[in-house]
């Protein structure tokens, strides 16, 4: 596989998520891969697209295309944004006249643990023994089926043991609009996501999706659960591989 | 139409109908996951399969409501056919007040639940007694059903043994075989003197002209075989072509419905009793009603929600459903099908209030086992309700009013992420969670409804700057 991509940072990333932005590109040149940051990039239009305004989500989607010009491919360090990206655009555009153009640039979007597992990254675990639990982001587990290669690269750090919650596969609550349009089942939702992990006894959550993690986080917090950590993959994996402390 | 927030925020607070549903929806998972897993060799073969029966059945749908027509009839059952829900109903009033029957019994029907049977018979004097333990409970509480498959699945035994001693005027009990005993004797005297037993129809079969019904309890063979009249009520979406087809799909429901490999009871009907036959309905008729499926069959969007099954599986994996309940819907049917057909069969100004409940997961698409893409259909319908449908567009769409407010919002985020210069300077303001306050301008307090349950990130530093100062890495 090619090692000189695109990196693309996502909305929430840029906006929310600055040092999970940073860790992913760092880890990208750990393995020896050359970035390309299109400054100009903004979002993939999920917001629009799942809050029913796809004519909005066209015109983000023709945006991105139009940066993205070209052959590399676009590494994201999200399966919900890499799923809108390569799987969502196609339906959106199915009877579009720019169906063609989106595809080409659908088809070059990957989920950075997949494009590491593609190249055959091996981290190297430097970190303390921890134990930790694993939430699977709807969209990255059902759309652009990333969380093999996201699990994949949790359990190859050898000082990591990983505990899998009894609710795997339920979501999280955040769903994007769904968790500002309806906040009190959304947050009965994060609770019971909460409330599994808490009884995995692991001492930290790790996902790789922003919107999931910032609801989880956002609610151990306020719950009070100041013992759980919630950490992004990616900066989970870039703390692990440097020895640092998270 | 009941107020929509108030509806689910009392739904929520119900923490007794939370932890019923809570531990039935964990268990219907598990035991649907184990089943799949100990039984079947080739899951997903079959799913496609049934998909592939049911719509050819849906693709040549004129052709197969005319051919099952024709060969019920030679089969001696009477075909009717109704419109709307009231046709339907008609129907069967006219049926009861030209043979002077005053009640009728029930199995467990939906489609008699979408066309309001009970509620129309009981204006007109009439009764309608149900015999499904679920919808037994529901009636005597007077109640609608909380779930397609399990109606009364929000309600644990001790409020069950409640109901009964206040209505039926028993002993207080909460041992299932107890409950169920006490049901058994009620309606055992319901049963001695039947005139006529109503049905729904789970699969109708156009090339024999006969209809399949399954079952658990035994009382929707007494309500079809022990009255002189059986009536049955079928959705057309419910025909498939040969009894290949419905033994496919059948061999999907009751998995997917409650983990269990076969129901109790497989009903096959082929028609009234005959000459020298010592049991049975003496006539025997099929109300096939259309209320809007055939809207539905012309639109490209949704025409594949008339695959279901009514398993219910949807429902049973929907991590909304089990926070809020069937009843949170306001609608006979609930859930993420419940999402998608509701609007559709009644009207997306009743109903479209419901496209919030999903936080598009996609769960529902994974686990149906006819493959009917639940969530991207609740997508579209919210495109629909915003006003952006292309054609046919579903019953209601447009009479519906838009927010402004939420259009303009949008249109204003869709403006930043479209323009990088007005991006990186949005964002230059990020440290104040500005993005989401932006991105959803239209929907100020947004930040507030977030931060009521949860802490907000601390956000530090200029990512762009930072990223320009990286080495391999160019910031072009």
């Amino acid at each position: 596989m090619q090692k000189k991509v695109y990196f693309y940072a996502t909305c929430l990333g840029t906006a929310a998520m600055q040092k999970m932005v940073l860790n992913s590109i760092k880890l990208l040149r750990a393995a020896d891969v050359e970035v390309v940051f299109k400054k100009d990039q903004t979002c993939c239009g999920q917001p629009s697209y799942n809050t029913g305004y796809f004519n909005d989500t066209k015109k983000i989607a023709l945006y991105n295309a139009e940066v993205f010009q070209g052959d590399l491919p676009i590494v994201i360090p999200s399966g919900s944004c890499g799923g809108m990206m390569s799987h969502d655009y196609l339906e959106l555009f199915k009877d579009d006249v720019n169906y063609e153009k989106i595809k080409q640039f659908s088809s070059r979007v990957i989920e950075l643990s997949q494009y590491l597992d593609a190249i055959g990254f091996k981290p190297v675990d430097k970190g303390e023994k921890i134990k930790v639990t694993w939430h699977s982001n709807c969209h990255a587990l059902r759309v652009q089926k990333s969380i093999e290669s996201n699990k994949k690269l949790l359990t190859s750090l050898s000082n990591v043991e990983v505990v899998y919650l009894e609710h795997e596969e339920e979501c999280c609550g955040f769903g994007g609009t769904f968790s500002v349009k309806e906040p009190e089942i959304s947050n009965a939702m994060a609770k019971a996501k909460v409330e599994d992990i808490i009884k995995s006894g692991a001492s930290a959550v790790i996902s790789a999706d922003g919107g999931c993690l910032l609801n989880i986080a956002g609610t151990l917090s306020k719950l009070g659960y100041k013992d759980v950590k919630a950490y992004h993959l990616y900066d989970f994996l870039s703390a692990r591989i440097n020895g640092e402390k998270l | 139409m009941k107020n929509h927030s108030e509806l689910i925020n009392t739904k929520l607070a119900d923490t007794q109908m939370r932890a019923n549903l809570d531990s039935a929806m964990h268990a219907l998972q598990d035991r649907r996951l184990a089943l799949i897993n100990s039984k079947f060799k080739q899951w997903e073969g079959l799913r496609q399969r049934a998909k592939n029966a049911k719509d050819n059945a849906l693709f040549t749908l004129k052709d197969r409501v005319l051919e099952f027509e024709k060969n019920a009839t030679k089969n001696g059952m009477k075909v009717h056919y109704a419109s709307i829900c009231e046709d339907a109903c008609e129907i069967v009033y006219n049926l009861m007040i030209e043979k002077k029957i005053s009640k009728v019994l029930k199995g467990k029907s939906m489609a008699s639940e979408e066309i309001g049977l009970n509620h129309y018979l009981e204006k007109k004097g009439l009764i309608a007694t149900e015999t499904d333990l679920g919808e037994l409970i529901l009636q005597l509480g007077n109640e609608t059903p909380v779930h397609i498959v399990v109606p009364a699945i929000h309600k644990n035994r001790y409020e069950i043994g409640e109901l009964f001693a206040e209505k039926l005027g028993v002993e207080k009990e909460s041992e299932p075989e107890k409950l169920n005993a006490i049901a058994r004797v009620h309606l055992r005297n319901e049963f001695e003197n039947l005139q006529m037993g109503l049905s729904g129809v789970n699969f109708a079969i156009s090339s024999k002209g006969a209809i399949w019904l399954i079952e658990n309890e035994g009382n929707g063979r007494m309500c079809t075989t022990s009255p002189d009249i059986h009536v049955a009520i079928c959705g057309i979406e419910k025909i498939v072509e040969s009894f290949n087809d419905a033994a496919t799909t059948d061999t999907l429901l009751t998995p997917s419905a409650t983990g269990q490999f076969i129901p109790a009871y497989n009903n096959i009907i082929t028609g009234p009793r005959k000459e020298g036959e010592l049991d049975g309905p003496k006539e025997v008729h099929i109300i096939l009603f259309n209320n809007h499926r055939t809207n539905i069959l012309s639109n490209k969007d949704y025409y594949e929600a008339l695959r279901c099954i009514r398993c219910g599986a949807c429902m049973n994996f929907c991590p909304v459903y089990d926070k809020i309940g069937g009843h949170s819907y306001d609608a006979v049917y609930p859930g993420p099908i419940g999402e998608v057909i509701s609007p559709q069969l009644f009207g997306m100004k009743e109903h479209s209030d419901i496209l919030s409940l999903c936080s598009l997961c996609g769960r529902c698409s994974e686990v149906c086992p006819v493959k009917i893409p639940l969530d991207s259909m609740i997508r579209k319908l919210r495109r629909d309700k915003i006003g952006e449908y292309e054609e046919n567009a579903p019953l209601g769409a447009s009479e519906l009013e838009h927010s402004s407010l939420e259009k303009g919002g949008f249109s204003a985020f869709t403006k930043m992420a479209t323009s990088a210069t007005l991006w990186r300077t949005g964002l230059a303001n990020a440290s104040k969670f500005n993005w989401f306050v932006q991105s959803f301008g239209g929907h100020i307090p947004v930040l507030s409804r977030w931060a009521k349950y949860k802490d907000l990130p601390k956000l530090e530093g200029n990512l762009y700057k930072e990223i320009s100062k990286l080495d391999g890495v160019s910031y072009e």
